[in-house]
């Protein structure tokens, strides 16, 4: 006699946060084994998969892609053969999601219902959450029912993002609250640039390539940049990597390049390449956040002429770069078409001044002007 | 770093023993296995609260090592603990109650997981701290000695704890007073995430026993005869007066670090090669070898094991939880 059970969310977050559906890997109406992996979830932590508890044909699906769901929160209901484990429940109030809860029946033991419930919320860890769950999860305390003014529940747009991006968001937001930026503007000439970009056969160099190289030279002489201010003094950062900032999806992500001064930008490009390739596909390695000194930004492909970029924490500096462009400049009292681009430091004042920086930007200045 | 899953493993050879004995090695490590496994389903589940540290495919290491050892004997023990404590006779319901919390548990509701014992039976309830019981398992190996009693404990650790100064501390003091400690190295390659090459320069463990004077050892740890073995040469020295020995077992666990480890660090090649080791199946292959046991008689004690852990579950479920008037009884020296 089949019966239906309710696939619950495990407990498998390291600390209170939440947890993030991120793929089924089973269809409706396939048959699944016990131990089978049905969905994978995304924690604060790491990806996991997470394993059905009973053999079955899986019947519903209650959580989709990208949202997020909380620990013993229903997520799928599965119709199974098997007499279905009796669950006792860590907490003993019913759980919210009743909707579906209704459908499903746990096979009870006649010893079970027979027993006094011994085991109500005693596991703070549970019991608050389960306090929270009649509020909005996002405002606990808060009904918006009860809100004069707001738009009729279910009318709201919400637009859910991904965990990268709430990430993100929460560095840059402690970055520009906590880090003292100043900002220094300047322009070189891309006349080398482009012409050894021109000269390279087959895929060409990648722009910001051009930017770590002539950074990570520029750095020999200006070796302050790569410290970061901690505790009231100045500690050497742990890695000579320069990171380059990427787009995946609308999610930010910078990508290492380890060793910079030892290599070609040719050969930075390549690297640059192999890295943002792994990141598209989703390789979970490629997407830790990992240390460097400096990062490059570069919005030249989007037009824009120059801005000014957020340093990225513990980093010292954010190099941000504009459209190469030909423009029209000064030379010898002549006015001469010539590429141009535009960068702009942004510098954590409590490492160094603008004297020392402007010395490091102009060097990189003279970096790219000097290629060959 | 060379482990012995480089080479293909070596079939166990079980001639030569009393089928009893072997049939039970095996009941003992099968019931490890589907302790642990049944255990995982119940956190899936959401049946049990708290976390777990979980050792299947470290069963040969505990039931070898407890099948050489008396009963007066001693172990201590880690966070990793059930398939220790089941080897040493710790019954599935003190377990499983403890794991619910329950008042009738082993630890009377309040230890849990990472600190099952039962002093009765010969085990101190594990320390959760890694290397926190090889300075125990050296203390109470100086009580047998001074008293003469004939007594041996078997120290469980990992490949994590050989890095802490409780281990240098330990063995130094079991070396210089010749004390009656086994100390039981399960290697299994993994501090939490980190790969034991990274944190040790010598290519084994059991070699360092040379910096402290004692016969260190290195085997397959998943072999339970070999382990057995190896155990009860160590036990003899130890019970001859000659001295604590420490034994390396290389072992791999199946699972995560705890259940909330997604084990992304164990290779995937590397995990394949272990399973096609797996101390149970080469057992199994080894007992089938000899005239006298049959696949069925296997099947038959996996069957009876599995019941008996439903079963119990089912009691677990309905046990007594400690009262709130209990709160600080056996909580404070």
């Amino acid at each position: 006699m089949p019966v239906n059970y309710s696939i619950r969310m495990p407990d498998l977050a390291a600390t209170e946060s939440e947890i993030t559906v991120l793929a089924w890997c089973v269809g409706l109406g396939e048959r699944v084994q016990r131990g089978q992996t049905l969905l994978e979830v995304e924690t604060d932590k790491a990806t996991m998969e997470v394993e059905s508890v009973v053999s079955g044909v899986l019947r519903e699906v209650l959580a989709q892609p990208d949202q997020r769901v909380e620990v013993g929160q229903v997520i799928a209901v599965m119709e199974t053969e098997e007499r279905a484990p009796s669950i006792k429940r860590v907490s003993e109030e019913a759980s919210p999601t009743a909707a579906s809860g209704a459908t499903a029946t746990e096979t009870p033991t006649p010893a079970a219902t027979a027993t006094k419930p011994a085991r109500r919320g005693l596991f703070a860890r549970n019991r608050a959450k389960k306090e929270d769950r009649s509020d909005s999860p996002e405002r606990p305390g808060t009904n918006l029912r009860s809100v004069p003014g707001s738009a009729p529940l279910g009318t709201v747009p919400l637009l859910r993002v991904s965990p990268a991006h709430r990430r993100a968001a929460e560095r840059l937001q402690q970055s520009q609250q906590t880090v003292p930026h100043f900002y220094l503007q300047t322009s070189a000439s891309a006349a080398n640039l482009v012409a050894r970009r021109s000269a390279c056969s087959g895929t060409k160099t990648a722009w910001d390539a051009f930017f770590v190289y002539a950074a990570a030279r520029a750095l020999k002489r200006h070796s302050r940049m790569a410290y970061r201010y901690e505790d009231g003094t100045l500690v050497r950062q742990p890695t000579d990597a320069i990171g380059v900032a990427v787009d995946v999806d609308d999610d930010l992500f910078v990508v290492p390049i380890a060793d910079p001064a030892s290599l070609t930008p040719e050969q930075i490009s390549d690297r640059l390449r192999q890295l943002a390739d792994r990141l598209r596909a989703g390789d979970p390695e490629a997407k830790r956040v990992q240390p460097a000194w400096m990062t490059v930004s570069n919005l030249g492909a989007s037009g824009v002429e120059s801005f000014a970029a957020i340093v990225n924490p513990p980093e010292s500096a954010v190099l941000a770069i504009g459209k190469v462009a030909p423009l029209p400049v000064a030379r010898e009292n002549q006015i001469v078409i010539e590429q141009r681009v535009n960068l702009t430091l942004s510098v954590d004042h409590r490492v160094v001044n603008g004297r020392y920086a402007a010395d490091f930007l102009h060097a990189i200045v003279h970096e790219l002007e000097a290629l060959d | 770093m060379t482990s012995t899953a480089e080479q293909p493993p070596r079939p166990i050879n079980a001639r030569g023993y009393d089928r009893g004995f072997l049939l039970g090695l095996y009941e003992t490590m099968v019931l490890i296995r589907e302790f642990e496994e049944g255990v995982k389903y119940l956190f899936l589940e959401g049946s049990m609260p708290g976390t777990v540290h979980q050792c299947q495919g470290q069963e040969a290491t505990a039931v070898g090592v407890c099948a050489a050892l008396n009963e007066e004997d001693w172990i201590t023990s880690t966070f990793r603990g059930h398939g220790h404590a089941l080897a040493k006779g710790l019954s599935v319901e003190e377990m499983l109650f403890e794991l619910f919390g329950a008042r009738t548990g082993c630890a009377k509701g309040k230890g849990g997981s990472m600190h099952m014992g039962n002093m009765a039976k010969g085990m101190i309830p594990a320390i959760a701290i890694v290397g926190g019981s090889i300075p125990i398992a050296a203390g109470m190996a100086l009580a047998f000695k001074m008293k003469r009693t004939q007594q041996v404990v078997a120290c469980f650790f990992g490949d994590g704890a050989v890095a802490e100064g409780a281990f240098h501390e330990g063995v130094n003091l079991a070396a210089i007073w010749d004390l009656p400690v086994v100390f039981v190295c399960e290697n299994n390659l993994y501090g939490a995430s980190t790969r034991v090459d990274k944190v040790m320069k010598t290519p084994t463990i059991a070699e360092r026993t040379s910096a402290y004077g004692l016969r260190g050892e290195r085997v397959d740890g998943n072999d339970v005869l070999a382990v057995h073995e190896a155990a009860q040469r160590a036990v003899e020295e130890c019970r001859a007066g000659a001295g604590p020995v420490l034994l390396e077992l290389l072992t791999y666990r199946r699972g995560g670090h705890s259940r909330r480890d997604a084990c992304h660090y164990q290779p995937k090649e590397e995990r394949e090669r272990w399973l096609e080791r797996d101390p149970i199946d080469r057992f199994a292959q080894a007992l089938i070898a000899r005239e006298d046991v049959q696949e069925d008689e296997l099947t038959a004690i996996r069957d009876r094991v599995v019941k008996q852990f439903n079963e119990t579950v089912e009691r677990a479920k309905r046990q007594p939880l400690p009262s709130l008037e209990e709160l600080c009884t056996d909580v404070y020296a």
